[in-house]
């Protein structure tokens, strides 16, 4: 099912993930307003119901939300420490609060889109069409990348050159760094000629310069 | 390093939008003026690359791993506009697809790992490259700039944050750098492995530099890299212990300062530094031995 208009709902979802990552979460010692907290607590719930409307399963939208929250509290967990020292428990709660609420809203908003909506909507938007060239072929170029190095990483353990549990930088510093090197440079050489063939096929059917 | 939403004040998200915004409006306007542009889909599977490449994970140690930011080697490999353009699309779908860094704080992330991880790492290849001529002196470059890219990417990431007013500056910034120089080591090492492997298999595509000029004495620069680590280990040293420190904070909150600045005299005060000419040293031995990977390489073959 398409957006019909992708700009629109781009242009909102970004605007809410503004409104919620600019809230005053009670930093340089002024209380946190009710309204953050109301902007915090609306914007999860809405964004799991769009989440859900989209997915099509409460499991489905509270998995992808859970997914969030690991690296959510890995990232505030350092600030909340620190803000919690000096402001106390409201400050560090707003701030676990606000992260939620913008990665939240941002995930929803992608999510409804989607990855070719998504590129739509950043022309809607009129970003500069050379960068949102480079966004759409890193996108088309992505899975088959991501795919790539699945793959390469399955045959290096397939062949048993993959890290020992004792291997690393630091016990065999050489090996290690070999390894990396060839195994990055082989994906950089695949995927330049990957897009070097499809550059081609893209001219041979008549089409300009992307 | 990427910074999340929620973590700048509303100003300074503001400025790094403005300044992340110049930056991508002048490399558009560079790439424009190009009278052999590269096709967005070269440019576009670059930034997948990258991507990707950060998705190899290098055991450290047991439990720990690292990996590639890649902004050093994408402006080897492009040349520092093109790499700001890809190092910004990669930004941009990390925010907008995978939550990894905020929408809010794109602005900040691409100022730190964008325009300082290229421009920062690509100053130093040209210049190493006007002393070391050839693959050797890309490699090397590349290994010393990643190192400081890393590093000046970390201390733009503790000037964003101690400006919000989340952290103080002067708590954030020694701790930063001083992890920052272990990350950097790393970023060296992986930049330094993969490009002396393109440089064997493929030269031609190491395009963002000109390695045809050089001349000057490598011991010169030695010289002058050791000397600029010791300034800026001068610089940082009074100020970072300009204001308490966390661990100062804490101790002294906790009634053990004077026991603990009698323990450690200064620790907290020259850490930084420390690290920081520790650093740079390793990474410039980094950067001779990569060097010396390379000497069998045909220098003919790269121009």
């Amino acid at each position: 099912m398409r957006t019909a208009s992708p700009g629109l709902v781009l242009a909102v979802g970004l605007a809410v993930v503004v409104l919620a990552a600019t809230a005053p979460a009670g930093l340089h010692g002024r209380p946190v307003p009710a309204w953050s907290w109301i902007v915090w607590s609306v914007v999860p719930v809405a964004s799991f119901a769009l989440l859900r409307s989209k997915r099509g399963g409460l499991m489905i939208a509270a998995r992808q939300l859970a997914l969030l929250l690991p690296t959510v509290f890995m990232l505030t967990l350092p600030a909340v420490l620190f803000a919690a020292a000096s402001g106390g428990v409201v400050v560090g709660s707003a701030l676990i609060a606000r992260s939620v609420a913008t990665a939240a809203a941002g995930l929803a908003t992608v999510t409804y889109l989607g990855p070719v909506e998504l590129i739509a909507g950043l022309r809607a938007l009129r970003l500069p069409e050379r960068f949102v060239d480079i966004v759409h072929a890193m996108l088309v170029g992505l899975t088959a990348v991501v795919r790539q190095v699945k793959d390469m990483l399955r045959a290096r353990t397939a062949r048993g050159t993959g890290h020992a549990p004792w291997s690393g930088l630091i016990s065999a510093p050489g090996a290690t760094l070999r390894g990396f090197g060839r195994i990055t440079a082989g994906l950089l050489l695949r995927s330049l000629e990957r897009a070097e063939s499809l550059e081609r096929a893209r001219r041979a059917r008549g089409a300009g310069g992307w | 390093m990427h910074i999340p939403d929620g973590f700048l004040s509303p100003g300074v998200a503001a400025t790094a939008w403005v300044v992340a915004a110049a930056g991508v409006a002048t490399a558009l306007r560079v790439e424009r003026r190009e009278t052999a542009p590269m096709p967005a889909g070269i440019l576009g599977s670059v930034a997948a690359f990258i991507f990707a490449a950060q998705m190899v994970n290098v055991p450290v140690a047991a439990g720990t791993s690292g990996h590639l930011v890649g902004a050093t080697l994408a402006a080897v490999l492009l040349g520092p506009w093109r790499a700001l353009l890809a190092i910004a699309a990669v930004l941009a779908v990390q925010a907008l697809l995978f939550q990894d860094g905020g929408v809010l704080a794109y602005g900040a992330n691409l100022c730190d790992m964008g325009l300082s991880g290229c421009f920062v790492g690509y100053a130093i290849v040209r210049v190493v490259g006007r002393f070391v001529s050839g693959p050797r002196g890309v490699a090397a470059g590349a290994v010393l700039g990643a190192f400081a890219a890393t590093v000046s990417g970390a201390l733009g990431v503790s000037i964003w944050l101690g400006v919000s007013g989340l952290y103080p500056l002067s708590a954030i910034l020694p701790v930063m750098l001083v992890t920052h120089v272990a990350i950097g080591l790393l970023e060296a090492a992986l930049t330094g492995a993969i490009l002396v492997t393109l440089l064997r298999w493929r030269p031609d595509l190491v395009a963002g530099i000109d390695t045809s000029v050089a001349g000057r004495r490598p011991a010169v620069l030695a010289l002058g890299l050791f000397g600029a680590a010791l300034a800026v280990a001068a610089f940082l040293a009074p100020f970072a212990s300009a204001l308490p420190d966390g661990l100062e904070k804490t101790a002294e909150t906790l009634g053990f300062a004077s026991r603990a600045r009698a323990a450690l005299p200064g620790l907290t005060v020259v850490a930084p530094a420390i690290a920081g000419v520790l650093g740079t040293v390793a990474a410039a031995g980094l950067a001779f031995a990569v060097g010396r990977k390379l000497e069998t390489v045909n220098d003919d073959a790269h121009r």
